[in-house]
């Protein structure tokens, strides 16, 4: 009975590890993090592909909102915002338009699998000196329910995703 | 003499309520218009309702929870969706749009929404560009539009009657 109670706790043990080394080995792979502690969001891009006022309004409204939100950075600055150029640590953040499909809100309430919005844009952040710390292009869709600009929300969250993933307010670990 | 002093009375009592006339008219020409404020506008949560009007050369966004007022001439761009769809589909694409909806004849009108759009880019004091979107009922945008710009604010995009505006060509003198 004793034995059994051992082979059990042993095989606990063993699953444990299991489990838990590959993750504590893949939150040591991650790259360190840069440290900045505000960022500035540019108005957005759309020179190629002609974007609606109101989705560019939309995206860039969105940005600020998520990123206050989710309190990567100390503070967030507004395009043109004179403040910027006092802060320390200061990261850019421009977002250009690459991909745009405007889709149909009755589409999507009358078929549910047409219509869906989606929305490509290239963000590129920079430092104070204009070097480029990451480029990334995020996507935002919306395909069953919702009005065309919550494709903007979708991108806003998945864009300060990835600035969380690289970017810190607190001294990056080495 | 008593008839003389009446008129002079009269005369400065119009002289001095005139003005004051003029502007309670000026204020009466207002819209106000109900409308929602999908984002943007600060301290105001998202998809807020309220009444929208010009007066007084702001931009005025009345709803249950207090005012915001927006300069007309720290607008940079204000922008309605015929606007952006002109620009962006041609005007034979808005009329062939509004024709057809998306592509499905009238059949499908029971799902379009008749709300104009309303857009505007503002600076604040410090300089940081600010966006707010705003729906209200179909053919308001353009009305409101034209009294912001009336009253000091930028667009990107002319009034369409005002683009559609051609100069005529000088006849040919015939000789």
């Amino acid at each position: 009975m004793r034995l059994n109670f051992r082979n059990a706790a042993a095989c606990f043990v063993s699953l444990g590890l299991f489990f838990v080394v590959p993750i504590l080995r893949a939150q040591e792979r991650q790259p360190a993090k840069t440290r900045a502690s505000a960022i500035q969001v540019m108005n957005i891009r759309s020179d190629a592909i002609k974007l609606p006022t109101e989705f560019q309004v939309s995206l860039y409204e969105n940005l600020i909102d998520q990123l206050e939100k989710r309190a990567v950075f100390q503070r967030v600055y507004r395009d043109g915002d004179r403040n910027a150029s006092t802060a320390a640590d200061l990261v850019t953040l421009q977002c250009t338009v690459v991909k745009f499909n405007k889709g149909s809100e009755t589409m999507r309430q009358v078929t549910t699998v047409a219509g869906a919005t989606s929305m490509t844009l290239r963000c590129q952040f920079t430092d104070k000196a204009g070097n480029s710390l990451l480029v990334r292009d995020i996507t935002g869709k919306v395909r069953f329910f919702g009005g065309n600009l919550k494709a903007t929300y979708d991108f806003a969250k998945k864009a300060v995703s990835a600035a969380e993933e690289n970017f810190s307010s607190v001294a990056a670990r080495s | 003499m008593i008839s003389t002093m009446k008129v002079v009375v009269m005369a400065a009592a119009l002289l001095f309520f005139a003005p004051l006339m003029c502007v309670s008219q000026g204020q009466q020409a207002q819209t106000e218009m109900q409308a929602v404020q999908l984002i943007g506008l600060g301290g105001v949560k998202q998809n807020t309702k309220g009444q929208l009007t010009v007066i007084n050369g702001t931009l005025r966004f009345i709803h249950a929870k207090g005012n915001v007022d927006v300069a007309a001439t720290s607008i940079e761009d204000v922008v309605t969706g015929k606007d952006s769809q002109r620009v962006i589909d041609g005007t034979f694409g808005t009329v062939a749009s509004i024709a057809a909806p998306y592509g499905s004849g009238s059949a499908l009108g029971l799902f379009r929404k008749k709300v104009d759009i309303l857009t505007i880019q503002y600076r604040d004091a410090d300089g940081g560009l600010h966006g707010a979107i705003f729906t209200m009922p179909s053919g308001r945008a353009e009305m409101l539009k034209k009294e912001l710009i009336a009253q000091g604010a930028h667009t990107t995009i002319p009034m369409q009657a005002d683009s559609n505006k051609t100069t005529p060509a000088p006849k040919e003198q015939k000789q």
